[in-house]
């Protein structure tokens, strides 16, 4: 119904102006246009890859930094100390902030978007993952004690399976916020991917090119989150049982 | 996906297990004492690491990270001289402006729209789709549609905190009406009041911690936004001082910038916290339902 | 003379997916004024849904719901009711909850303040008028819901098996307070519980339901006058008369439970 409104919205000239809303046609011609040709170094689809493997990059080390941090920070309670001061300090810092000091760190180059990514998605992770270790009911823990288990293999066996589905959904929300990130740092950097597709669609005043790469970048964003989701189902069947994750 | 969702306090937590003297120390939650000790310690040693790695012989280059010294400078040439046309005072406000500008104006749209959503199933049937669509998408996404229709000026970038803003706002909103338990609703109708009378007193009321945490969230999310947004369309602000700094290679103004940024973030945040102890002191300390 | 509340021919069925569950045949329950009548039966017999029911929340399959003869309309405060969960506004004091009902109809505040203070008194609150629900115990809680429900003074007190979620204790306890309650006010009321001593002790009449789905089996008379009557729940257990009812309404539940 929406779709309606909005072809008729610019059927007529005189309501909206093409430059500032386009038809809808006017955005799936641009959609083919830009899945065919090159423009701004690469087809839709070459931009899309591009951004793919830099949040790709990025998640992925905030994962592998951000989930045995966040194991570490729940069970070893006097690193939770060291650590959180420095954390909280640097918590509130958005991403985008670091742009400018990442760009000249980095360069103009791909790590300096994996890192703003990383940036995003670390402090999901490891607050999640933390606070998903902490809340297993410690009675568990106790009683993987009396039963003879070392601390080593209660966490192993006993928390870590408990607290997965909600560090998995932690995950989710890390992987997300990765996503949205990258989106800001394409556009102030960078020359190729979703973000400076878009950007670059501004400066040629080319409205159906912006729509298009905003509507990929939505659709792409939906899908990572949707397959993830089936992962998790296929690959932990069991409900969470603890700690609704924080953003 | 988006910010949409309720979170919980972001405080780090421990088992609830408090001083079990039968763990080993590493296992052992610290006392209070002992925690701010390790704490302080902690920071100490950073700022210590800090200071002797950017000295003239140490291992980082003030190009990379500047040394304390130099950022503090920054710090008090940035409150005594104006930067880039106007003072720090004016740029934290030109920033604060569009900030809560804009999330005020999606509270105003989201907050009855959010209720509405969540209490007539009409209005959430014509309406959640268009936030379905809108939600995966990015609110920096918009901004090179914004600087489009709207030129590089206040109005691109309050529209695009806007857009930031308002998915939550609708989305926590409409969640608080609906996990709302549906006994209350009843035992209202027992005693005889009517559909008004109890979207009013009794949903509204019962929901507000709820609806202030959507209110934190969509300022967090604003926050975060209005500086991106200011890295690519501005003249004055928190965000364009970053730029600037970074470009010129000023990089204790740069650190400072960011610094004043983290610290507005936080205020903003441990406010919302306020607020929402303040409206409803009837609230589970702690959990954002 | 016209009873004050009268379900006739109340049946209803449920849809779920798969088919069609029947929750309640159909049903018919006559109340006279003044009179406490204790609904009882094996659970999932459908007892909550036909309080749902004669509350005006559900709307029955068949059959209807007479108030003096006349069709009773949808759920209001002429029939309150108090809830297992005790349905407590958390965001409302206690003073606030009880006085929710008359403020919505409108009353005046001098009015409402003198209905609070009386609800507050009758039920032991007063000290509590400016507690939170979280605040209170779980009995507590139980007595702001009658006060609640009381404040409005309806014509039908409904309750749905009101102790069910408190232990043993302040069960005791608000067991003999309903009941002074009633000796004191002589509410109509539809009492809905699991415990057999609690309907001899609180009722003037017991109703027992057959096993799900549900109807009348039968209804047996408590005399009003007793020889327990007035003495506290401990004491009536002991007596012959109360342990001979006891024994064959329980009689009554457990050939249905074991039936098929």
């Amino acid at each position: 119904m929406l779709l309606l409104l909005w072809w008729l919205a610019t059927a007529i000239p005189e309501l909206v102006p093409p430059r500032v809303l386009p038809s809808p046609f006017d955005v799936v011609r641009r959609f083919v246009a830009l899945a065919g040709e090159p423009f701004s170094g690469a087809t839709l689809l070459g931009h899309a890859v591009v951004s793919l493997q830099r949040w790709g990059i990025g998640v992925l080390a905030a994962m592998a930094l951000g989930l045995p941090l966040g194991i570490a920070l729940a069970w070893l309670p006097p690193l939770r100390a060291v650590v959180t001061p420095g954390f909280e300090l640097m918590r509130y810092i958005p991403p985008f902030a670091w742009v400018p000091i990442a760009v000249l760190w980095f360069g103009a180059t791909t790590t300096t978007q994996a890192a703003i990514v990383f940036i995003a998605a670390f402090p999901a992770c490891i607050i999640n993952t933390q606070l998903a270790v902490a809340q297993v009911d410690p009675i568990l823990a106790r009683a993987a004690r009396t039963l003879g288990a070392g601390p080593a293999r209660t966490l192993a066996k006993v928390i870590l399976p408990v607290a997965a589905p909600t560090i998995f959904t932690g995950l989710r929300i890390a992987f997300s916020n990765g996503w949205m990130a990258l989106v800001g740092a394409e556009l102030v950097v960078g020359k190729q991917g979703l973000g400076f597709l878009i950007s670059q669609g501004q400066i040629n005043d080319s409205a159906a090119t912006i729509l298009v790469g905003m509507t990929t970048i939505g659709v792409l964003g939906t899908l990572i989150d949707a397959v993830l989701q089936r992962t998790q189902r296929l690959v932990l069947p069991w409900r969470p049982v603890a700690a609704r994750p924080t953003e | 996906m988006t910010p949409g969702t309720s979170a919980t306090s972001p405080r780090w937590t421990g088992p609830a297990t408090g001083a079990d003297l039968t763990l080993s120390f590493w296992r052992r939650e610290p006392g209070r004492a002992r925690w701010l000790a390790i704490a302080a310690a902690s920071l100490a040693a950073a700022g210590a690491i800090w200071w002797s790695a950017t000295r003239p012989e140490g291992l980082v280059s003030p190009l990379f990270l500047p040394p304390p010294l130099e950022v503090w400078e920054a710090f008090v040439r940035l409150l005594s001289r104006p930067y880039l046309g106007s003072t720090l005072g004016q740029h934290i406000a030109a920033s604060l402006r569009i900030v809560i500008g804009g999330w005020l104006l999606a509270g105003l749209v989201g907050l009855p729209l959010g209720i509405a959503m969540g209490w007539w199933k009409r209005v959430r049937w014509i309406s959640f789709p268009i936030f379905q669509i809108l939600r995966p998408v990015p609110p920096l996404a918009w901004i090179p549609l914004a600087i489009l229709w709207l030129g590089i000026g206040d109005s691109a970038r309050i529209f695009v905190v806007f857009i930031a803003a308002v998915v939550p706002w609708v989305m926590n909103s409409m969640q608080a009406v609906d996990s709302i338990d549906g006994i209350l609703v009843r035992a209202a109708l027992t005693l005889g009041a009517s559909d008004r009378q109890i979207l009013t007193r009794v949903v509204c009321r019962t929901a507000l911690p709820t609806l202030v945490a959507g209110a934190r969230i969509a300022l967090g999310n604003a926050w975060t936004t209005l500086v991106a947004a200011e890295l690519l369309a501005a003249t004055a602000g928190l965000g364009y001082i970053a730029l600037n700094a970074s470009r010129t290679l000023e990089m204790g103004i740069l650190l400072v910038a960011m610094a004043i940024i983290g610290v507005l973030g936080a205020l903003f945040s441990i406010g919302m916290h306020l607020v929402t102890r303040w409206v409803a002191p009837w609230a589970r300390s702690g959990v954002a339902t | 003379m016209t009873p004050k509340m009268e379900i006739r021919a109340v049946s209803k069925t449920f849809h779920a997916r798969g088919g069609e569950v029947a929750a309640l045949q159909p049903c018919d329950l006559a109340i006279g004024k003044g009179e406490f009548v204790t609904v009882v039966g094996p659970s999932g017999c459908g007892k909550s849904t036909l309080m749902m029911i004669a509350a005006g929340l559900e709307a029955p399959s068949s059959g209807e719901i007479l108030v003096d003869g006349k069709p009773a309309g949808p759920a209001g405060p002429r029939r309150t009711v108090v809830f297992q969960r005790f349905a407590l506004f958390p965001s409302e004091t206690v003073a606030d909850n009880i006085a929710f009902g008359p403020r919505v109809a409108g009353l005046e505040r001098v009015e409402t303040e003198r209905r609070v203070a009386e609800q507050l008194e009758l039920m032991g609150l007063t000290r509590f008028r400016g507690a939170y629900p979280h605040e209170l115990s779980g009995g507590m809680q139980q007595r702001v819901a009658i006060a609640r429900a009381l404040a409005v003074r309806p014509e039908i007190l409904l309750m749905d098996e009101p102790f069910g979620a408190l232990d043993a204790q302040t069960r005791t306890v608000l067991q003999e307070e309903v009941s002074r309650l009633q000796r004191e006010l002589h509410y109509t009321v539809l009492f809905i519980t699991h415990s057999v001593e609690e309907a001899v002790y609180l009722s003037d009449r017991v109703v027992v339901m057959s096993k799900g789905p549900g109807r009348i089996k039968c209804e047996i008379a408590v005399p009003r006058d007793a020889s327990w009557r007035g003495l506290e729940i401990e004491e009536a257990g002991t007596r012959a008369s109360f342990m001979q009812l006891k024994r064959e309404i329980w009689e009554l539940i457990r050939a249905e439970i074991v039936r098929h």
